[in-house]
């Protein structure tokens, strides 16, 4: 789950490299989102460290 | 900063993504820092800022492209700003090693927000920036290069990404490359 982002987000550069900016922007907005539902994912975890 | 090209100006902000992301991997490999879940979104964030420095540079500059960098920004200051709260209290400690005293999710919301601000400047002196004409290839070479670059990053950080975390969720807390190490294990119970 946590690699779909960087998955989409790598297809947007690669279509804007390819000049396609209807999917680069497609895939930016749907890796935004993700991102954001990753985030509620994690939003609560508290990191158990100690340094 | 007349005689600045847009085109340019945005190479410099991609390429200062770009070596946000390469900081981070060379603490992730040459200290053996795993990054946490909220570390990972930060790195989406900033290579989400960086599609729009993209477009800039591959579609020429227009306000739309902008958009996409400054929210991409405001989402990763989010993130950046709740793993902040998640340490602020006293005596909680921090995540990982630091830069000049300052953790790297405090350096990450003072980016997002300084990136947002460069955005802002951009927008403003747009207007006195070199007017790019039709077929134009000033700076295309550099943006193209720094295009390339970008793409190799996120790419690598999707492989390491997938190496630590396979296909679910990351553990809050990570200690190895879960997903890499259960493959080999598995590879060296094959005959």
């Amino acid at each position: 789950m946590m690699v779909l982002p960087f998955i989409g987000l790598a297809g947007s550069a690669a279509a804007a490299l390819a000049g396609r900016r209807g999917i680069a922007i497609g895939l930016w907005l749907v890796s935004l989102i993700g991102t954001l539902a990753l985030l509620s994912a994690h939003a609560t975890s508290a990191l158990n460290l100690n340094f | 900063m007349a005689l600045l090209h847009a085109r340019t100006l945005n190479a410099l902000g991609l390429l200062g993504c770009s070596a946000i992301l390469l900081v981070a991997f060379g603490y992730q490999f040459l200290l053996g820092e795993l990054p946490c879940p909220l570390c990972l979104l930060q790195r989406a964030a900033f290579a989400a800022s960086g599609v729009g420095f993209a477009l800039n540079i591959r579609f020429g500059s227009r306000p739309s492209h902008y958009g996409v960098t400054i929210l991409s920004a405001v989402a990763g200051a989010v993130v950046a700003g709740r793993q902040v709260a998640l340490h602020v209290v006293p005596g909680t400690g921090g995540y990982g090693s630091t830069l000049m005293g300052v953790h790297f999710y405090t350096l990450a919301l003072i980016a997002f927000v300084a990136l947002i601000g460069a955005v802002g400047v951009l927008l403003l002196v747009g207007e006195a920036l070199r007017p790019e004409t039709r077929g134009q290839h000033d700076g295309w070479l550099f943006g193209k290069a720094c295009l390339l670059l970008f793409l190799g990053i996120v790419l690598a950080n999707a492989v390491s990404t997938a190496a630590e975390c396979g296909g679910g969720l990351c553990p809050d807390d990570p200690t190895h490359y879960e997903a890499l190490d259960a493959w080999l294990k598995d590879e060296r119970r094959l005959p």
